[in-house]
């Protein structure tokens, strides 16, 4: 029913606004998921995950602007193959560590990204960031279906694409190999002496979160034809973390749900108040603290208050 | 010649100013995170906290010195609060929840300090005697940096007392590295874990006002400090002091040289040697756990 919404929408909403809000809630809400995959199901945790929409998002960026601005899913190849490159080279590194070490490592590196954005300004633009992005065509095969920039074209491009990622998520989550993944996260050393590569698990699971997250930001770019390094800082990495724990690790659905109400709320309180900051730090604690479990968790304690 | 000589020493010197000062946070840190494993991520914030504090006293009329004791004392008191409301009740879960946890925690800070101070930078006045230049013959120094080197060496000798002659540091030694057989014998480890992290908080107060002159005082200062004291205690081996000393001096001497030749990208530098350390030694320099 959802579905059925979520593609109707477009005809019941006048008002361009809040379609963009919902567009911008499906991206944010692979990048939410994607990062489930690594903490929820991994056990492993990500300051900096926006960092890999970032880094797909200039890529493809700096593609469609400079070498070929036409072709969209050449440049989909391209972003993702970047980002795949990067996080393999720094996934190499960072499994060799586990949960404290590893955490922190994505946090430095994830500082070192934003660094090199922010200061590299002859390539990213730097505090200006990348400017003028050209909106491809989108194709499938030789029909030509929408152009990028059009509001309703990128939203149905981006609710089939998010929908795909989910699915076929959902199903290798479910799949031996995600029952590999959530061993690990339960006891890495006990999954080691049953025979499983952890330390190649572990990377794996972190290529699948860098992936979905390349996805993600290959839809941000085509979206807002515009990155500027903010979107890659400390904060926007505690966002997503933020998403996930409002939606419930460990359940794929919960983080979608979560990046639409942290989503909406920014949008809501950000036009109040210049602390946000101060907000979304204090909303952080109060979830750890009391809802640790998140939305998921709330929908849980409902089903089971039925039944009894 | 002579600004071969002047350029060289004002490296070293500035090595050893910077590295003294992430040695002090990443120290306080370290003393958490043996003592109860837990990793303080607003522990920069706390740092930012104090030399904000340290502002505020030498705004209102006090002298330097009074700063320097009063400052680290209040942000004592906030981390017992902080500890006994927020980080004691995640003790029995995973270790996540209080990374995500104190991670919230330092943006609530900093969100703080921005409502209360502005996002100005700020600037700690100095006393006169250390407000001038000291000059050995080629050589001229910024006395205030001087001072802070004996500063910190200071802290480092009363800290290696405290934790070497006195029965509370042997006790604390020994909870860092057998919790077990040391609760058994009936201390009380909560109050080793508060005490921990009390004084951690007390060093990381005390690094904001001591840098506070040398770097000036703005809203994310403890941002780029939390992320130095990480590397300095990945590189030196998680919760071993000895490692903290070495690295602390390590990064220091690597980032300043990085800034003399490539400004803007001298983290890039370091960030990479942490990496490259990583993959040969997972477990730092020193290994983990050393509580010595």
């Amino acid at each position: 029913m959802i579905v059925v919404a979520l593609f109707a929408l477009p005809y019941f909403v006048p008002n361009r606004f809040y379609l963009r809000l919902v567009n911008e809630m499906l991206i944010y809400g692979l990048l939410a998921m994607s990062l489930d995959v690594l903490l929820g199901y991994t056990g492993l945790l990500s300051f900096m995950h926006t960092s890999y929409l970032g880094i797909a998002a200039y890529i493809v960026g700096l593609f469609l602007k400079f070498v070929c601005p036409s072709s969209l899913w050449l440049a989909f190849l391209v972003g993702l193959v970047g980002t795949g490159v990067i996080a393999l080279v720094v996934g190499w590194v960072q499994v060799r560590t586990g949960g404290l070490a590893f955490a922190l490592l994505t946090l430095a590196f994830g500082m070192m990204y934003f660094t090199v954005v922010w200061k590299w300004y002859g390539v990213t633009g730097g505090d200006d960031g990348l400017m003028g992005v050209p909106h491809p065509d989108i194709t499938l095969g030789p029909w030509t279906l929408a152009n990028s920039g059009d509001s309703n074209g990128i939203y149905y491009l981006s609710l089939l694409i998010v929908m795909l990622c989910f699915v076929v998520t959902r199903r290798i989550i479910r799949s031996p190999f995600g029952a590999v993944l959530e061993s690990i996260r339960e006891n890495e050393e006990r999954a080691s002496f049953v025979g499983i590569n952890v330390r190649f698990y572990k990377l794996l699971g972190w290529m699948l979160a860098c992936l979905l997250a390349g996805v993600a930001g290959v839809l941000f770019i085509l979206f807002r034809g515009y990155i500027g390094p903010t979107t890659m800082d400390a904060f926007a990495g505690a966002g997503v973390l933020m998403m996930v724990l409002l939606g419930g690790m460990g359940t794929l659905w919960g983080p979608l749900v979560g990046a639409g109400l942290f989503i909406y709320i920014q949008d809501y309180i950000s036009t109040m108040t210049e602390h946000w900051e101060l907000f979304l730090g204090l909303v952080v604690i109060l979830l750890v603290l009391f809802m640790p479990r998140g939305v998921a968790g709330l929908s849980d304690l409902l089903r089971r208050g039925g039944k009894e | 010649m002579q600004t071969l000589i002047s350029s060289g020493a004002d490296i070293v010197f500035n090595s050893l100013v910077l590295g003294g000062v992430f040695l002090i946070v990443a120290i306080g840190l370290n003393i958490i995170y043996g003592l109860s494993r837990v990793m303080n991520l607003a522990h920069g914030s706390l740092y930012a906290l104090g030399a904000y504090f340290g502002f505020t006293i030498v705004g209102s009329g006090l002298n330097f010195f009074i700063a320097l004791l009063i400052a680290p004392i209040v942000v004592g008191v906030f981390g017992l609060l902080l500890e006994r409301v927020l980080i004691a009740p995640m003790r029995e879960r995973p270790m996540i929840y209080t990374l995500i946890l104190t991670y919230g925690l330092m943006f609530f800070l900093d969100g703080l300090i921005k409502y209360l101070w502005g996002n100005e930078t700020r600037f700690i006045e100095l006393p006169a005697f250390l407000n001038q230049t000291l000059t050995v013959g080629s050589i001229s120094y910024p006395s205030y940096r001087l001072a802070t080197l004996f500063g910190v060496a200071g802290i480092m000798g009363g800290l290696s007392l405290l934790l070497g002659k006195t029965k509370i540091g042997t006790t604390m030694r020994a909870a860092s590295n057998i919790p077990e057989m040391v609760s058994v014998l009936g201390v009380n480890m909560k109050l080793v874990h508060m005490g921990g992290f009390v004084l951690g908080c007390v060093l990381a107060g005390l690094a904001g006002v001591l840098a506070g002159p040398l770097f000036t005082v703005y809203p994310i200062m403890g941002h780029e400090m939390l992320i130095s004291s990480f590397v300095v205690i990945v590189i030196g081996g998680l919760g071993s002091l000895r490692g903290a000393v070495l690295a602390a001096f390590l990064i220091g001497a690597v980032q300043t040289l990085a800034e003399f030749f490539i400004t803007d990208f001298a983290m890039v530098v370091v960030y990479m040697m942490m990496a490259v350390i990583l993959v040969f030694m997972p477990r730092g320099l020193l290994g983990e756990g050393k509580f010595e």
